[in-house]
């Protein structure tokens, strides 16, 4: 079974409001949004090292746990088409 | 399968049966011997569609694809909870009458119950609402 590792770089977006003739179609470049945590992260490193001690969790397996389930989100996609409304968003 | 040939031909040397019941016995336990082709593909998604009609916001259509995968994360996030905090998520769960012990949830166990719900589909049908859940 592989498992994915990256999380998803990219979201599609159609939204349709109620009154609209058109709808929306949007593409999140989501990866830009993990390039400006990933700063934030190794910033907060030493205060999830030190929260590893005082509740014993282990920091890495947490870490990996994390991104993991960040990563299986790939693939998701939700629908929903209401009488003049719809929104979609998958996840690349 | 040989215990129940050898049951076969015990019956037919007994007299029970004659030989050709015995050969039809016998045909029939090579033919429930054959392998079965089966779907050997992995379960990629699970699928949540609502078709819903309310009298007030009219019909209302929901489709959701959501990763097994995300199954399998979440089932190794919980390999990172303290001991404690589990002891006290079994303790909640067995309050609430759900005898289930969150230590016996690991990833092989998961791989099983994936497995198994390959064959599952949920199907919900009332006059305001069509609710349907199953596995791709």
């Amino acid at each position: 079974m592989t498992q994915e590792i990256l999380p998803p770089l990219s979201a599609s977006v159609h939204v349709k409001p109620a009154g609209w003739r058109f709808g929306l179609r949007l593409w999140l470049p989501l990866f830009l949004l993990w390039l400006l945590l990933i700063p934030l992260l190794i910033l907060a490193l030493p205060l999830l090292f030190v929260g590893s001690l005082i509740f014993r969790f282990n920091l890495w397996r947490s870490l990996r746990a994390a991104n993991g389930v960040l990563a299986a989100t790939r693939g998701s996609q939700v629908e929903v088409d209401k009488r003049d409304t719809s929104v979609f968003i998958k996840l690349h | 399968m040989h215990d129940n040939r050898r049951q076969i031909l015990d019956m037919l040397a007994q007299g029970k049966i004659n030989s050709d019941e015995a050969e039809r016995l016998i045909a029939a336990l090579e033919r429930s011997d054959m392998p079965v082709a089966r779907d050997t593909s992995a379960v990629k998604y699970l699928r949540v569609l609502v078709d819903a009609n309310d009298e007030q916001e009219g019909p209302t259509k929901v489709n959701v694809r959501v990763p097994m995968q995300l199954l399998r994360a979440g089932v190794r996030l919980t390999g990172v909870i303290p001991d404690r905090a589990r002891e006290q998520v079994n303790e909640a769960l067995r309050k609430e009458g759900i005898p289930f012990d969150i230590n016996k949830l690991t990833p092989d166990n998961l791989e099983e119950m994936i497995e198994q719900l390959r064959d599952l589909s949920v199907d919900v049908d009332n006059e305001r609402a069509k609710v349907r859940v199953f596995c791709e």
